[in-house]
């Protein structure tokens, strides 16, 4: 059966092509001003999103430390902004639900959490805190079905953050990648870019609570804070 | 010029009504199989709730957002509907142990993450009694023909026929978080072939594998967790 509608498939296609080929003769000079208008019309295209999405609290015993963290400015405002041949310019805002997002996954990592300026901390502030923690976005990236061919945008961000003590030593930094995707919709690129990026901060903040107590120069320092060694 | 297209526009008009007639009754269709394998007795009562969630991997395949939609809609309707608690709560509550990258991968590893701070309490709290993991997705495995949409200053309109084939694979792996173990499994497989046609307007005529293994797998899944069935080989 599926044969025979391909047989008759390719008869249609053969009648498409002679169709088209008179219908293109005549109009041909039309066509190319409606292609090229169309062709500014996509390539003009700018999708703007702001990342949204929930903030939950992550579901752990907290760290027995109180800290000190620093968002520069930098960090709570990250945009990226990418041409991409064919398909327009992205703007993408990040930066405040990847910032209000840090300070709920943070705040339920950590006995108390107070945001300070950079580090060294100096003053009052710095009596009731362990230690800083300076969480950075190094790099975010996104794929759109057109470029890698699948069925789904993805977007990546690098994060490094970085531990320091009251004296404003480093005691270690990590980098921490965030992955995340969204099947494509039609007319909705936009939509699904924006939840490729919450995914991909949502998987950051998870490696981050799953990951990092276990790194073995903030485990030395938790071991500091108990013995009463570091803090204010 | 008119009077010469006439004739063959005539013939090619009513080749491609009859060409579209004969897909509209033999198009659209999507054949599809359920197959249930159980490991052990379930049963639900009335406040106690499912989640359905969907795999997620780092790689080309993922479980489609819009597929354990749909099985949701399947479970929450009808005579017997099943309380659900959807995805992204359960996920936000349990965050970050039902992440695509923490998530435990079998019901062996649900002791260990039961022994986490907060996770049982959260879960009994939240009276979930089972998970259904889904795994699959749909794709295209043939696909063919040519279909063009021409606009002009004399007007504009469609032409031609394109195809595809799709196959659409899905499984069900139900875990009970009451007894921490695997329940049973259910697959729900459908093979379908959509066909756009273009008779000045375009017309699809959608086969929809993906709702139909949706429909069987739902309804299958309905049926495995409310009814107590002595357990079958497999």
């Amino acid at each position: 059966m599926l044969n025979n509608i391909k047989m008759m498939v390719k008869y249609l296609v053969d009648i498409n092509r002679n169709v088209r080929a008179v219908i293109g003769g005549v109009n041909s000079w039309c066509c190319g001003v409606v292609s090229l208008a169309l062709l500014v019309t996509l390539t003009g295209c700018v999708t703007s999103l702001d990342v949204t999405g929930s903030l939950p609290t992550p579901l752990v015993d907290p760290m027995p430390a109180r800290i000190g963290v620093y968002y520069s400015d930098e960090f709570k405002t990250f945009a990226h902004e990418e041409s991409i041949s064919e398909q327009g310019t992205f703007k993408i805002r990040l930066g405040d639900h990847n910032f209000r997002f840090f300070e709920g996954v943070l705040g339920g990592m950590f006995e108390s959490v107070v945001h300070v300026g950079e580090p060294p901390v100096t003053g009052d502030v710095s009596k009731e805190i362990d230690g800083v923690l300076v969480p950075k976005i190094i790099k975010y990236g996104f794929l759109t079905p057109g470029v890698s061919g699948l069925k789904f945008y993805s977007a990546s961000i690098h994060y490094r953050v970085t531990l320091y003590d009251m004296a404003g030593k480093e005691i270690g930094d990590w980098v921490i990648v965030g992955y995340g995707k969204s099947e494509s919709q039609l007319f909705g690129k936009g939509e699904a870019l924006q939840k490729a990026s919450e995914m991909a901060i949502r998987d950051g903040g998870a490696k981050l609570v799953t990951g990092l107590q276990g790194q073995s120069g903030v485990k030395a320092w938790l071991a500091g804070v108990r013995d009463g060694e570091v803090g204010g | 010029m008119n009077s010469q297209q006439d004739g063959p526009a005539r013939g090619v008009l009513s080749r491609g009504v009859a060409v579209l007639a004969a897909l509209l009754v033999l198009g659209g269709c999507a054949a599809s199989r359920v197959e249930e394998s159980r490991q052990a007795n379930t049963g639900m009562k009335s406040d106690e709730a499912i989640v359905i969630l969907g795999r997620a991997t780092y790689n080309e395949r993922q479980t489609e957002t819009s597929f354990t939609e749909c099985v949701s809609d399947v479970l929450e309707s009808g005579s017997r509907p099943i309380r659900l608690i959807s995805q992204s709560e359960f996920q936000d509550k349990l965050y970050p142990w039902f992440e695509p990258r923490t998530a435990p991968t079998s019901a062996d590893d649900l002791g260990r993450l039961f022994s986490k701070p907060g996770v049982q309490e959260q879960i009994e709290n939240s009276k979930v009694r089972y998970l259904a993991w889904i795994d699959g997705d749909t794709i295209t495995i043939d696909k063919g023909g040519s279909f063009s949409c021409t606009v002009s200053s004399f007007g504009g309109g469609c032409f031609g026929i394109s195809f595809w084939e799709e196959d659409a694979s899905y499984q069900a792996s139900i875990w009970d978080l009451e007894n921490l173990t695997n329940a049973g499994k259910i697959s729900a497989d459908s093979n379908g072939t959509s066909y756009l046609a273009g008779l000045i307007l375009p017309i699809p005529i959608m086969a929809r594998p993906g709702n139909a293994a949706c429909k069987g797998l739902g309804n299958q899944l309905k049926a495995f967790l409310t009814q107590d069935e002595t357990p079958q080989e497999g």
